[in-house]
């Protein structure tokens, strides 16, 4: 009788247990950079220079298999409003048609940014289009 | 003198002959760039639902360029930029299925037909046709989709066309497991605020 309480308790809670890590997990949020410690630190003239120079090793390099996030420090060029909330920082790269596109919640962007600043941002990169883009970011002190 | 004058007109001409050239050959270019427009905060939007789930994931870094006077358009698109409510969702759409560090871009190239570039400088709603070939997880499929373009008073114009694919038409395998959980048909929409190159 003891025993099978016992083994009756065990199965209750791995299954309560395995019940709520599924759910858990299932429900997890997508996390912003802020969350995930920087890979690397680059500059962002630098980042769109690796990028066009040989996409597919930048790609593995700043990309990655898995999600990471990488620091890039640079001057603002400009910073727009996106839809949904968003916010594109760009950050200036000395090529006047491509840039490194930093994409914030917009109540992540310090409201004291401006063209002209030099900042550092972390960020989740996602690849080259016409700019090195960045998701998720966060301001960097 | 009268040679050093034809000598001067000669000279004359062939400057003139250089200016009509030289004019005529920046005038396509010069064509083609009032013709052009772009964007690179493009959005796609696709969806699965099913009974079992809802599944959206958005892309608003879409980069496209059209070309009003020929019609061509082109769209790339980064696919770890699809962002989804839920982590295992886009970890799972990225790993398992778009396969995305092998195949990191989709893109469509096609043309536009239904407007001319005339008509696209007057402000108001154009229903277009677009046809072209679009590539996802490294299969190119050719597709036909209704579309419409508003072009507003400062000369802008959003597009906007919605239409279908079946993942295995993309050689994206569903397995049989989640098959009740991923439609066999996802709906997408595209929205591209273009502006003048």
């Amino acid at each position: 009788m003891r025993t099978r309480t016992i083994i009756a308790i065990v199965v209750l809670v791995a299954v309560i247990g395995g019940g709520l890590y599924g759910w858990t997990e299932y429900n997890r949020p997508v996390q912003g950079a802020e969350a995930l410690a920087a890979k690397e630190t680059i500059e962002a003239v630098d980042l769109l220079k690796a990028f066009q120079e040989n996409e597919g090793a930048a790609t593995v390099r700043f990309v990655g298999a898995t999600e990471q996030a990488i620091q890039v420090n640079g001057t603002i060029r400009a910073i727009d409003q996106g839809d949904k909330g968003k916010v594109n920082v760009v950050l200036e790269t000395g090529d006047a048609l491509a840039g490194v596109v930093c994409e914030f919640a917009s109540e992540d962007v310090p409201g004291d940014w401006k063209a002209g600043d030099t900042v550092s941002i972390k960020g989740i990169c996602t690849g080259l289009l016409m700019d090195v883009l960045l998701q998720r970011c966060a301001a960097v002190e | 003198m009268i040679l050093a004058y034809t000598d001067r007109r000669k000279t004359t001409d062939m400057n003139t002959v250089r200016t009509i050239i030289a004019v005529a050959a920046l005038l396509p270019l010069a064509t083609i760039a009032q013709d052009r427009y772009a964007t690179r905060t493009g959005h796609i939007t696709f969806t699965s639902e099913t009974p079992v789930e809802l599944i959206v994931g958005e892309n608003n870094k879409v980069t496209s360029v059209f070309d009003a006077t020929s019609g061509a358009i082109q769209f790339d698109v980064l696919i770890k930029a699809f962002e989804f409510e839920k982590a295992l969702l886009q970890e799972h759409f990225n790993e398992n299925y778009m396969e995305s560090n092998t195949f990191p871009k989709a893109s469509f190239k096609g043309k536009m037909t239904g407007v001319t570039a005339e008509q696209l400088k007057t402000a108001g709603t154009y229903e277009v046709l677009v046809e072209g070939e679009l590539t996802i997880h490294g299969v190119m499929k050719p597709v036909k989709a209704k579309g419409t373009l508003v072009v507003d008073a400062a000369g802008g114009i959003k597009a906007s066309s919605d239409f279908t694919v079946k993942p295995e038409d993309h050689g994206i395998t569903i397995p049989s497991v989640v098959r009740k959980s991923i439609a066999e048909e996802v709906q997408v929409k595209v929205r591209l605020d273009y502006t003048k190159m």
